[in-house]
């Protein structure tokens, strides 16, 4: 017989009430991992998106940049155009080392959520993607009637190079006078694990005749010669001085805007967190105070058969510690099981401040903070252990056991 | 008045010289023991007799230095408790002599319901950083509960109970065990079987102090010490 078996079996005496409690501080301690694993998620989500677009700086037309950021890692529709004859000074501009413009359109059916992204793009693109593989080949010219499929919409379209895409405007599109057209697959992208995989590539210039955009552009994607602090200011300051009504946005700093906006609701939901944290251990605090009431008698016993105080104060502290641990664990396994029904419930409830999470998964499993979880609950116990424990030890076993008699 | 000195007899078990105990409720003083002067013989079994708070309770808190006099002397299994009403040993020590020296039985059991007989009885070895589990089945044996050793307290009857409680008060190996009152919750018939096994192990050479106020329990243990309003009035 050991402590750890003893205090265990004490805990289970009133199974219920231990229950209720270890339920208490699981559900703080899942609300907490995953938050934690929502903010990481996010970051790292965010992050590899970005590197996945493979520039460095966004050139959009005025308006709010991270509207168009969104629009651009996520593809969509943005009713603001650039005259495509202003990449060219951009491609010019000292310590710029790649330019690609890039048009989009969309075709959006919330009710079937039958989307479809259109790019347009130039072999440019391609400098940006050295990892992309294409099975056929790439645009014959910038003009041609040909669109490179990535690999879901292909799935979904079932369509395979050498096939035709029959590109049908919706009504919104035939409203606005834009073509129909019948156009050859000539390639299908590998999977890229990125949002390429759902956009509809085509060359520049048959989107902007198709879509009767003609001469426009919606983003230019800047890669910079030197990523250094100093070296991306002196280019973004570079590009600003072109003039023309643009944003001139680097990518690190959407990275930073978007942490920090994440930071404050952390800091927020942290609050709210640590709140129910407290909650949940007065909770245990209580719970094993009324059990050190209910087994006065059976402390003074244990005293009287040997147990010294610092004994019974190990023991006691053994049971707090032992019912936030298997709290926490408790708590953590729910967040884990439940991950995706979490994320999808954050990912709705989270749907008006940030008009786009990252695709990848934000709730997953990392060592440190189930580290960091399981650290916190036993720091629980160790807290809220003390006060019972320490009344537990101070109990006279005379007192005790003459109460009894 | 000069304190009361020892009788020096190293061999006892336990040994009160003038010893006294005073609880104080408010301003209110209750004499609960008065000058006891009483010395326990290894082998000895005694019965220390009286009615409700005549202090016999008191008596064996002290004799199993859960508790310290308030005046006199005490000496328990060789080391000296208090002398001249000031104590000698502190808690931690206290502790660890009745965890070397003493066993308890109580009225009520004390059995920990989540734990089987067995494991009971071994509940003592845990504060001794001990472990024994063939000597506890040896002990159950001994007090006719081989075939109980895996049964919960839910699943005994008093009788069994207290037989479980009296292993594990024997456990430690004591030198001396104190039973207060330890057939007050069980029948006639079960109080016979009880007594018998303190009988036996009394045979087996264990030194017995036994509180009872039931004087047919009394008339079949050898000493008795008859207690009055704190006082030995026959018997030291």
């Amino acid at each position: 017989m050991e402590y750890l078996r003893l205090a265990l079996k004490n805990l289970l005496r009133r199974k219920t009430r231990t229950l209720l409690t270890l339920v208490g501080i699981g559900v703080a301690i899942a609300v907490l991992y995953s938050l934690l694993e929502f903010q990481q998620g996010y970051e790292q989500g965010l992050n590899a998106e970005i590197n996945q677009l493979g520039a460095h700086i966004m050139v959009v037309p005025k308006g709010c940049p991270y509207e168009a950021a969104t629009i651009v890692l996520h593809g969509g529709k943005w009713p603001r155009y650039m005259e495509e004859s202003y990449f060219d000074k951009i491609a010019a501009t000292p310590g710029v080392s790649q330019a690609a413009p890039i048009l989009m359109d969309a075709m959006i059916n919330p009710a079937t959520k039958d989307n479809k992204i259109f790019l347009g793009i130039t072999e440019a693109y391609g400098t940006l993607r050295p990892k992309w593989t294409i099975q056929g080949t790439s645009f014959s010219t910038l003009e041609a009637r040909e669109v490179i499929l990535g690999t879901s919409i292909a799935e979904k379209l079932r369509l395979k190079p050498g096939d035709t895409f029959h590109l049908r405007q919706d009504a919104a599109g035939r409203a606005a006078g834009k073509d129909d057209a019948d156009m050859k697959v000539v390639g299908v992208l590998e999977r890229t694990g990125s949002q390429d995989d759902g956009f509809i590539f085509m060359p520049l210039h048959t989107l902007q005749s198709i879509f009767k955009l003609p001469g426009k552009i919606v983003v230019v994607l800047v890669q910079a010669e030197k990523i250094d602090g100093a070296s991306m200011e002196q280019t973004t300051q570079a590009l600003r001085e072109l003039g023309g009504n643009m944003n001139i946005f680097p990518l690190s700093e959407l990275l930073n805007n978007a942490s920090q906006l994440m930071q404050v609701t952390k800091v927020f939901v942290l609050a709210i967190v640590l709140v129910a944290i407290a909650i949940g251990a007065v909770g245990v605090l209580n719970t094993i105070l009324m059990a050190v009431f209910e087994r006065t008698k059976e402390i003074g016993m244990m005293k009287a058969i040997g147990a010294s105080p610092k004994d019974i104060f190990a023991l006691i502290w053994t049971e707090t510690i032992l019912i936030c641990t298997a709290g926490g664990l408790f708590g953590i396994g729910v967040a884990v099981a439940g991950s995706r029904g979490i994320e999808w419930f954050l990912r709705q409830a989270m749907a008006s401040q940030f008009s786009q999470l990252p695709e990848t998964t934000l709730i997953g499993i990392s060592p440190g903070v189930i580290l960091l979880c399981v650290g916190l609950s036993v720091g629980l116990g160790v807290l809220a252990g003390f006060y019972p424990a320490w009344r537990a030890s101070a109990v006279k076993p005379i007192e005790a056991i003459r109460g009894a008699n | 008045m000069t304190e009361p000195a020892f009788d020096v007899q190293l061999s006892l078990v336990a040994e009160a010289a003038g010893m006294g105990k005073i609880y104080r409720r408010g301003a209110e003083e209750i004499h609960a023991l008065r000058e006891i002067s009483v010395a326990f013989a290894p082998g000895e079994f005694t019965c220390v007799l009286g009615p409700s708070g005549a202090g016999k309770t008191t008596l064996l808190n002290l004799l199993g230095v859960m508790d310290v006099p308030t005046s006199g002397a005490l000496r328990v299994a060789g080391t000296t408790i208090a002398d001249a009403g000031r104590v000698r040993l502190a808690e931690g020590g206290r502790d660890r002599l009745r965890r070397e020296n003493i066993g308890f039985i109580f009225t009520e059991f004390f059995l920990l319901p989540t734990l089987t007989a067995v494991e009971n009885v071994q509940l003592p070895l845990l504060w001794a950083e001990k472990d024994d589990h063939s000597y506890a089945v040896e002990l159950l044996e001994r007090v006719g509960l081989g075939h109980r050793l895996t049964h919960r307290p839910t699943e005994m009857s008093g009788g069994e109970m207290q037989r479980v409680a009296i292993a594990r008060a024997l456990i430690n190996r004591p030198r001396l065990l104190l039973a207060d009152e330890p057939t007050g919750n069980v029948d006639t018939k079960t109080r016979d079987g009880i007594f018998d096994l303190f009988r036996e192990l009394n045979a087996d050479g264990l030194t017995i102090v036994l509180a009872t106020h039931d004087g047919e329990l009394a008339a079949r243990i050898d000493r008795v010490i008859h207690l009055r309003e704190g006082r030995i009035v026959e018997g030291a």
